[in-house]
């Protein structure tokens, strides 16, 4: 990976179209301005995670099975009240 | 949902057959959810047998339906921290986090591997506003939860 730093103000640039700028050092987080093609989709990493979950969520095949295992989370020592 | 002038309408679903349902009671997604952008419109399907289990219905598509547990069921203290553009989005005020249950159904989506435990997507709940049923899969800012939080959750992330 490469590693630069860089100030409130200052760019990077990727290729010839990209340019990402940090906007704002924050103390938790920074604000960053990003100007790029449509064509390049930019998106938080979360998205995609998120994204690849609601996939494999979608895949559920039975509702029973899943009401079998969360009875047995349920009921078993650790489960809660709820 | 109160039943008014509007006829009920009937829809296909994964798990339930037919289903009727009001037209007042779906639920919009403007920007869908992430993999599902183009699926706007969703049902909540409850059922006495499957409770706490809320069921997700895609209206465009019978095939799709995701099951939920609804977040404080998942984790009895889960607290949101939405961003203010998920906020502005869904036209809760800003500056404070809606409460879930009086400003906001919040559900977590479940997901269930082969010989694993099921897992609940704490980090990106389903939030839908009560008073428009406006709603979004709003990731949330700095959350101490994971997309994959195995069920039952470990103690002291529910505290």
């Amino acid at each position: 990976m490469l590693v630069m730093r860089r100030r409130a103000g200052e760019s990077i640039l990727i290729g010839e179209d990209i340019e990402i700028q940090i906007i704002h050092i924050g103390e938790s987080r920074i604000k960053i301005g990003i100007t790029a093609p449509k064509s390049v989709p930019v998106s938080m990493k979360e998205v995609k995670l998120v994204g690849q979950e609601n996939l494999a969520a979608a895949q559920l095949r039975s509702v029973a099975a899943l009401r079998h295992l969360l009875d047995r989370l349920i009921e078993g020592p650790t489960g809660g009240e709820k | 949902m109160v039943t008014t002038q509007t006829p009920p309408q009937r829809c296909d679903t994964r798990y339930f057959g037919p289903v009727d349902y009001d037209e007042q009671s779906v639920m919009l997604f403007p920007d869908g959810i992430p993999a599902f952008e183009q699926e706007q419109r969703f049902l909540a399907l409850r059922q006495p047998i499957n409770e706490p289990l809320v069921f997700l219905q895609s209206l465009a598509n019978p095939n799709l339906c995701f099951a939920t547990l609804p977040a404080l069921s998942a984790c009895p203290g889960y607290q949101l921290s939405m961003a203010p553009e998920d906020l502005d989005a869904l036209g809760l005020e800003a500056g404070r986090q809606p409460a879930i249950g009086r400003d906001v159904l919040c559900l977590a989506i479940l997901s269930l591997e082969e010989n694993a435990p099921p897992t609940v997507n704490l980090l990106a709940p389903i939030v839908v506003n009560l008073h428009t049923l406006c709603g979004r899969q709003a990731i949330q800012t700095d959350s101490p939860y994971s997309h994959r939080e195995v069920l039952p959750l470990r103690e002291a992330a529910c505290s």
